[in-house]
């Protein structure tokens, strides 16, 4: 036996376990297609915002009155809206907004929820008190609590983000709540309490761990949320400022001419609608696989 | 009974203190200075102070919380930056086409959604389920200004069966009246409809399973009968709650599709507030809907005991 062979042996292995490990990946795809769908359609949209310079674009905040509301052409393959802009360009680069907000809230509220969540399931004296904070902030419809916080600071993407993430939080922390109340009387977590484990080895070891499948399916249902919101907040002008491409603000702008011109308000309608029933899809998906009693019924 | 309504209603106060005191707070949590981003990039420094003067933000916060919240509960909601008129004088003027709006869509939802989860959970799998729950997702996923501009361009403009926008009040007729609503309720009550059906599938496919409707149908119920009778009252309690939750969907979808179809309602205040940052007006909507919110789901919580006897408090 030569020393090459030797050392060839375990990277052998190690391709079988990586092909094993692709081989298991596609199977789940194919048992459900709607992650695969979903999934892919939105790794699609993620890499159009990302190598939105490199997809024929131009400056997508460039003004040109000369040539202002033209139809759809072979040079402005989406027309150009009242300013002369290239809706092209403008609705490309309106991915990367849509996308960075929608990923930014599902991933804060979740960090937010999960801590205050686990805080009232664990400490229970303060329960009572998160909880009817909690009714109380859900009792403002979510959009209407994103609009006040919007009223009250300069448009920016950070601000929009911020305050889509406060009106979605409560329903992070109730979720984790509920899971965190349940997990605690299951034998296996009392078994850990009787060993002496401590609070925090409860928390990261048992309790923690199984919160992830729920969450993860509402965080995609979130982001979902927070694309739709987002847009919503453009439109109505308490968004983005209205230079940003994004895709609420494209159609903001097309409102005033939707009747002539409506290819402004149709394509980056188009690109919102397939990207947030991408994001469903991937949501419905991870739904079934991650709770298959769930799968049968629903 | 009568101990749990009372003690159902004292529940929602401390819930309403807490939206109010929210509601009121965020003039002081937002970062920057609310009284110059109100004023305006363009006022002048004696603007800024005549409108930090006018918020109250000069004087101390629990002592403007006390004021605030003594005249708010006597139904005062201050006065309008912009107009200068009373916020509910604002919010009475413009209360009728929303209120109309939103009683439509409810009712157009529930008699399409109900029905359509009824049948998608009794040919559960078929052809038809898998229709009605691709319509469901799809619901979800298409903006409601995407579905109003999409029905006003198809059924307006080409079509010319329906006005494009505006609002005609109820007092010059039913049939004028009904007719500008019904773009807007059909393209608020989408979104609604596939969450109700979606609920009300997952319902009826747990009731189906019970050991009465086998029963039922052994005997030789009529299957309709099986479905909307034994079925569905049983699956009802989830079905209105998920009805009186999804009124919060209702009053964000309503702000949109009245900007979508120039209806002259509370959303068009809301935006025309938002643009004029004329934060009273909002302050006072969104307090005003929250209240509605809470009331809704109050009655529907209620009213279980009339949908379901073997619920007693």
């Amino acid at each position: 036996m030569t020393a090459q062979s030797l050392t060839a042996a375990p990277a052998a292995e190690a391709v079988q376990a990586e092909l094993g490990r692709a081989a298991r990946f596609r199977r789940y795809l194919r048992r459900h297609p709607s992650v695969a769908i979903g999934g892919g359609l939105l790794i699609l949209m993620a890499l159009i915002g990302i190598f939105a310079p490199l997809l024929g674009t131009v400056d997508p905040t460039a003004i040109a009155p000369s040539r202002r509301t033209r139809v759809p052409s072979e040079l402005y393959w989406f027309g150009t809206d009242m300013l002369g802009r290239d809706i092209y360009s403008r609705v490309v680069y309106g991915a990367r907004v849509s996308l960075l907000v929608g990923f930014s809230v599902a991933i804060l509220s979740s960090i937010v929820g999960l801590t205050i969540g686990l805080f009232a399931g664990f400490v229970r004296w303060s329960d009572g008190i998160i909880m009817r904070i909690i009714d109380g902030m859900m009792s403002i419809p979510p959009i209407l609590l994103a609009i006040a916080l919007m009223a009250l600071t300069r448009g920016s993407v950070q601000n929009v983000i911020i305050a889509i993430t406060v009106a979605e939080i409560p329903r992070v922390a109730r979720l984790v709540r509920g899971v965190v109340l349940s997990l605690r009387e299951q034998p296996y977590v009392e078994a850990a309490v009787a060993n002496g484990a401590r609070v925090p080895r409860i928390i990261f070891r048992h309790i923690l761990p199984n919160t992830f499948a729920p969450m993860s399916v509402q965080a995609t249902y979130i982001c979902a949320s927070a694309m739709i919101v987002e847009a919503i907040l453009s439109f109505i002008g308490a968004g983005v400022p209205p230079a940003t491409p994004s895709w609420g603000n494209i159609m903001a702008e097309g409102r005033a001419l939707w009747q002539v011109r409506p290819h402004i308000i149709l394509f980056p309608a188009v690109f919102l609608s397939i990207t947030v029933l991408a994001v469903n899809m991937l949501g419905d998906g991870l739904r079934d696989s991650l709770d298959p009693r769930l799968a049968k019924t629903l | 009974m009568l101990a749990f309504v009372v003690r159902r209603i004292v529940t929602t106060i401390p819930v309403m203190a807490f939206v109010a005191l929210f509601v009121f707070s965020l003039l002081y949590i937002a970062p920057g200075d609310p009284a110059a981003i109100i004023a305006g990039d363009q006022a002048s420094p004696a603007d800024v102070e005549r409108i930090r003067a006018s918020l109250g933000l000069d004087r101390p916060y629990l002592v403007r919380f006390a004021e605030w919240s003594f005249r708010v509960i006597q139904g005062d909601l201050g006065t309008s930056i912009f107009t200068n008129l009373p916020v509910t004088q604002l919010i009475a003027q413009r209360i009728e086409p929303t209120l109309s709006l939103m009683v439509l869509t409810l009712i157009f939802a529930v008699v399409i959604a109900v029905p359509m989860g009824v049948v998608a959970a009794w040919k559960a799998g078929s052809w038809v389920d898998k229709a009605a729950m691709g319509f469901a997702v799809l619901g979800f996923s298409v903006p409601v200004f995407v579905v109003g501009y999409l029905l006003a361009y198809l059924f307006a403009l080409k079509l010319d069966w329906l006005p494009v926008q505006g609002y005609t009040p109820i007092s010059q007729g039913f049939w004028p009246w009904l007719r500008n609503l019904i773009l807007p309720t059909v393209t608020l009550g989408l979104v609604y409809v596939a969450l109700i059906a979606r609920i009300t599938r997952a319902t009826m496919l747990d009731v189906l399973q019970q050991d009465y409707v086998r029963t039922a149908q052994a005997k030789g119920v009529a299957q309709k009968d099986v479905l909307f009778l034994h079925s569905l009252k049983n699956a009802a309690v989830p079905i209105v709650t998920i009805i009186g939750i999804g009124i919060a969907l209702l009053i964000g979808g309503a702000v949109v599709t009245e900007s979508v179809f120039a209806i002259p309602g509370l959303g068009r205040l809301t935006v025309d507030a938002i643009l004029r940052r004329d934060y009273p007006v909002i302050q006072g909507v969104v307090l005003m809907f929250s209240l509605v919110y809470v009331l809704v789901n109050l009655l529907i919580d209620l009213t279980y005991t009339l949908v379901d006897p073997r619920i007693r408090y």
